[in-house]
């Protein structure tokens, strides 16, 4: 699936290159807005971009992982925050397909890990450094874990990284899978308040990871040989003895975009955001209780030299 | 094991109960014999089940592609009533809203009325989530209506041709007991992304009390009046519609009501898919980031809509008497007339958040109360995970070690059980009751075991005896049967957690909600405290409770076990206390003029003739728990509603869909087993 994503967007870059046609300016060209702020700061910023170019966007509200037959069928029209760690089986297919296009990189660099928030270092002296963990398990054990240590993993449907890595490095853990994205913060908002031990499978950007001061601990860094060689790392016998994998942020839309607006279709692949300009968006948003319009209008007007450019050379 | 000592009662003993009981004792036994020598008795070989899910996906999958233009040509037609429903209320600007809501309770119920429906649209206002109630409600504006005909056909057609009735009665239980998320999947395919998903999700849901009612009104009209019309000499369309139906209209009306309700529960559910800015979105959005107070507030505006169109739907179905309409129009000229004179002016609905500070202070409250009480709520939960959960779960034999009870299992103990359970059941058979006495044989055996561990072919037999007490040879096949179909399918272990987290819940709320129930019969002052709360517990979004039961208790099995108990526990309340208070005047005097005292009242008069309406409680328990299992599935929990979320991560048609049948057959048995005890007793009582 990466390498046929790769190629798709490497297809659409090669296509792109210089001024292009605005299309159907009059139909709105429809943006997924799924269930997290970041992608909702994500989108506003890529849609106002649209608009700058002359053309009307909708911004429609989808489940993130029941929106790609959407996409497919061209009742919305890109979604612009893909995790590659934590997307449906579905959007697959539907590359396969051929009825959605990838957009290429958001560039947002992200990083999942296996995660505490920082009190809970004095409870097992030794964190951030991944060994520590083999010699307190009793602090995190629970009722339903007990004699093994606790991990909060990933709801099922994003897959079990955490109990991998607990297998693979041989640490004496159980994995419990959170039922949402809900539990994991409520279990992250509780141990901050209780200052009780929690580890738990968490990633960045995330608007907590600040919120609660979340820790990732250190693991022997991730190479491809973690993946497929037992004989790598520090555990000969498993594969997963390391940190996780890089994940990618990406952008994906209808196939029938690049025909019927071919310029949102290139300002969109070539649109990028940085970490460093959206933790900052997110938490004027969750944390200072500022409206969504407003921050990205703010943004925008001060940040013209970061957007503007990429809407010119499509548009011009 | 210990299964001779059971065979021992004198044959006069021998009723059909306990020749059942023995049957099931004897097939336990045999299988925990067996276990050692064949480890298929107890789970179920991989190797046996067919890929049944793969089955279902692949012949659902062609069916939705066959059925895709149609449905897709109706979605389409769809949206224009949608579109225009969202018009009118979006662009209606917000006083004249209030204004017409409370101008029709004034017209259906007077001064409360209208004042019940001011106070609650203008919290609605208050809140700030003034423009997602408005999408929401024009979902419900739409997909009622949807519901209503659709319902109202399938009654009408069920009661012209009786022999259709069996079927659509399956086919009403099928529509309430599989999980919505179950079929979204199949939805989208079909009808494609956007509201008119969930419109049809909700009509699904809103149709079978529609169905039920127009059955139940139809089927009561007194033969007079049938015969009335018949000699009239009127067609049967003219009978049915201008004699028929209005008779009926009492009991139709209470359907519309009951339809209402169930589209405005649906309501969030729907909203997981999107596609709309609706007020379920937005507790889904605060839920997901934990915020309590802020998701508390969108679930009441949920609440507020649930007892305004209550109460008003209510009143249009049992009040005849309607209040003077020139106050209502005055009312809402009133309105109209405040909107033009301040036209642009008026502050934007969406500008209001009044009610913002107290949902920060309640969330705050939340954070500080679980600071402070962490230890002891804490304890609680271990005690309940080690002694009472656990055990159930996966048996005493692997749930006692010496981190839980303080010391290990062992053989010897699992002999001394099962040897103190034979004693005392051979004390029982002695005195006369030896149907508890090989109940007690088999809890001890369950207990010992554990309900997710249970061999299969005791589970099998366990359902065909139950089945056979409560309704014969057919209840018993159709049991075995269906239950046989989840064996294969391979989903046997989830169904056997999910039957043990809901089986906990429902043990839990039949003991707590009866002794409410009967604490609320007794006194009236308990009744009006406790009926608020019921009333709440049922309209209010359930994802905004699992917030404070994660924050107190983490992720894990105890806090699913709450969450269902929270909401299993209201029905058991409510027909506990109907039950014990409905008892027959002339009967309560009688018993007062022979001289019982309060207490033997209510153990010899009122219990006994409140069972069959307590066991109708029992029953709609059972279904609210397993309804709630795939809400608590949100928490963490491992049996089929994870399965069912999974699927719908996954859009993985087979797997969501065989899931969801899985756990409506669970219930299926369940509710139909409850209702044959309840008709048996009323047929002891002589009803």
């Amino acid at each position: 699936m990466k390498a046929l994503g790769f190629g798709l967007a490497l297809a659409a870059f090669a296509g792109g290159a210089g001024a292009a046609e605005l299309g159907a300016v009059d139909e709105p060209i429809k943006l997924a807005v799924n269930e997290w702020t970041g992608q909702h700061v994500t989108t506003r910023i890529a849609g106002e971009m649209l608009r700058a170019a002359g053309y009307k966007v909708e911004y429609v509200t989808a489940g993130y992982m029941n929106m790609f037959q959407a996409i497919a069928d061209g009742e919305i029209d890109a979604a612009l925050e893909l995790w590659s760690s934590n997307v449906s089986d579905d959007y697959a297919k539907k590359v396969a397909e051929g009825t959605i296009v990838e957009l290429g990189d958001l560039g947002l660099d992200a990083r999942e890990g296996i995660a505490y928030p920082a009190h809970v270092a004095d409870l097992c002296p030794g964190l951030p450094d991944w060994q520590a963990l083999k010699n307190c398990a009793q602090v995190f054990a629970t009722a339903e874990t007990i004699p093994q240590g606790r991990l909060v993993d990933y709801p099922a449907d994003w897959g079990t990284p955490g109990a991998d890595r607990m297998k693979g490095l041989g640490l004496p853990f159980k994995a419990v899978p959170a039922g949402s994205e809900g539990a994991l913060i409520a279990e992250l908002r509780a141990s901050t308040e209780r200052k009780s031990p929690l580890l738990i499978t968490f990633w960045q950007p995330h608007w907590a990871m600040s919120a609660y001061d979340v820790k990732f601990v250190d693991l022997p860094k991730a190479e491809d040989a973690c993946f497929t060689d037992p004989a790598w790392g520090p555990n000969p016998n498993e594969v997963n003895d390391c940190d996780f994998a890089a994940s990618r942020i990406f952008k994906g839309a209808w196939a029938g975009m690049k025909d019927k607006w071919p310029a949102a279709f290139e300002i969109l692949s070539n649109y990028t955001l940085s970490v460093e300009d959206q933790q900052p968006l997110m938490g004027a948003i969750d944390v200072d209780g500022g409206s969504l319009e407003e921050v990205v209008a703010k943004w925008m007007a001060e940040n013209e030299s970061k957007w503007r450019p990429v809407v010119d050379a499509a548009t011009k | 094991m210990t299964a001779p000592s059971g065979q021992a009662p004198a044959p006069r003993v021998l009723t059909p109960g306990v020749r059942a009981a023995l049957i099931v004792l004897l097939a336990g036994a045999l299988s925990l014999a067996l276990e050692p020598a064949f480890p298929w008795v107890v789970t179920w070989p991989a190797e046996w089940t067919l890929p049944a899910t793969q089955w279902v996906g692949d012949g659902v999958g062609w069916l939705l592609g066959w059925l895709k233009p149609a449905a897709r040509l109706f979605s389409d037609l769809l949206r224009y009533p949608m579109g225009w429903a969202d018009l009118a209320l979006g662009a209606t600007p917000w006083p004249v809203v209030i204004g017409a809501v409370t101008a029709i309770g004034w017209y259906l119920g007077g001064l409360p009325m209208a004042a019940l429906g001011f106070v609650g649209l203008s919290f609605v206002l208050a809140s700030g989530y003034w423009s997602q109630s408005m999408n929401t409600l024009a979902l419900v504006a739409v997909s009622v209506p949807l519901a209503l005909i659709a319902g109202g056909v399938i009654g009408i057609l069920a009661n012209e041709f009786p022999r259709l009735k069996p079927p659509v009665q399956v086919v009403l239980d099928v529509m309430q007991t599989v999980p919505t998320f179950a079929y979204l999947t199949p939805l989208l395919i079909l009808f494609g992304f956007g509201p008119v998903v969930g419109l049809i999700a909700s009509a699904i849901y809103a149709a079978p009390p529609m169905a039920r009612n127009v059955i139940l009104g139809l089927e009561r009209i007194e033969s007079e009046i049938r015969e009335a019309a018949v000699m009239s000499g009127a067609g049967r369309l003219r009978q049915l519609f201008e004699v028929e139906i209005p008779s009926a209209s009492a009991q139709i009306m209470v359907g519309v009501n009951q339809s209402l309700m169930a589209a405005l529960s649906m309501v969030i559910i729907a909203a997981v898919i999107g596609g709309f800015d609706d007020i379920g979105w937005e507790v889904l959005l605060t839920m997901r980031k934990a915020q309590f107070g802020q998701s508390l507030l969108a679930g009441l505006v949920i609440v507020v809509f649930a007892v305004v169109i209550d109460r008003m739907s209510g009143a249009l179905a049992t009040e005849r008497r309607r209040h003077d309409p020139r106050i209502a129009y005055g009312l809402l000229g009133l309105a109209v007339g405040l909107a033009v004179v301040f036209g642009a002016r008026l502050p934007e609905a969406s500008g209001f958040d009044l009610l913002a500070p107290l949902a920060d202070a309640v969330d705050r409250g939340l954070g500080e109360f679980t600071a402070a009480n962490g230890d002891w709520l804490a304890g609680i939960k271990n005690g309940v995970m080690f002694f009472v959960l656990l055990p159930l779960r996966i048996g005493l034999d692997q749930a006692v070690l010496p981190f839980t009870w303080g010391f290990a299992w062992t053989p010897a103990m699992s002999g001394a059980l099962f040897a103190a359970a034979a004693l005392l059941c051979l004390v029982l058979v002695w005195r006369g009751r030896a149907m508890a006495g090989l109940m007690l044989l088999i809890g001890a055996g369950v207990l010992e075991t554990g309900i997710a561990n249970l061999p299969w072919p005791f589970v099998l037999v366990g359902a065909a005896a139950l089945g056979w007490m409560a309704g014969g040879w057919r209840l018993a096949a159709l049991s075995v049967g269906l239950l046989s179909t989840i064996l294969l399918s391979g989903l046997w272990e989830r169904a056997l957690l999910s039957l043990y987290l809901s089986g906990a819940a429902v043990l839990a709320c039949a003991v707590l909600g009866g002794l409410i129930g009967l604490w609320a019969a007794l006194s009236p002052t308990v009744w009006r405290l406790v009926r608020p709360v019921c009333d709440m517990l049922q309209t209010i979004p359930l994802f905004v409770f699992l917030i404070p039961v994660l924050m107190f208790f983490q992720i894990g099995e105890f806090s699913a076990f709450l969450a269902i108990c929270a909401y299993a526990v209201v029905p058991m309340i409510r027909y506990t206390r109907h039950g014990l208070i409905s008892t027959p005047p002339e009967l309560l005097e009688a018993a007062v003029a022979s001289g019982a005292t309060n207490w033997q009242i209510l153990r010899d008069l009122r219990a006994p003739w409140a069972a069959p309406t307590i066991l109708l409680g029992l029953n709609q328990t059972i279904l609210y728990a397993f309804a709630m299992l795939v809400i608590a599935a949100l928490i963490g929990t491992t049996g089929l509603g994870q399965s069912i979320y999974l699927a719908l991560g996954r859009a993985d048609v087979g797997l969501g869909l065989s899931a969801g049948a899985a756990m409506a057959i669970l219930a299926f048995i369940s509710d139909r087993l409850v209702q044959g005890f309840a008709a048996e007793r009323r047929r002891a009582l002589g009803l």
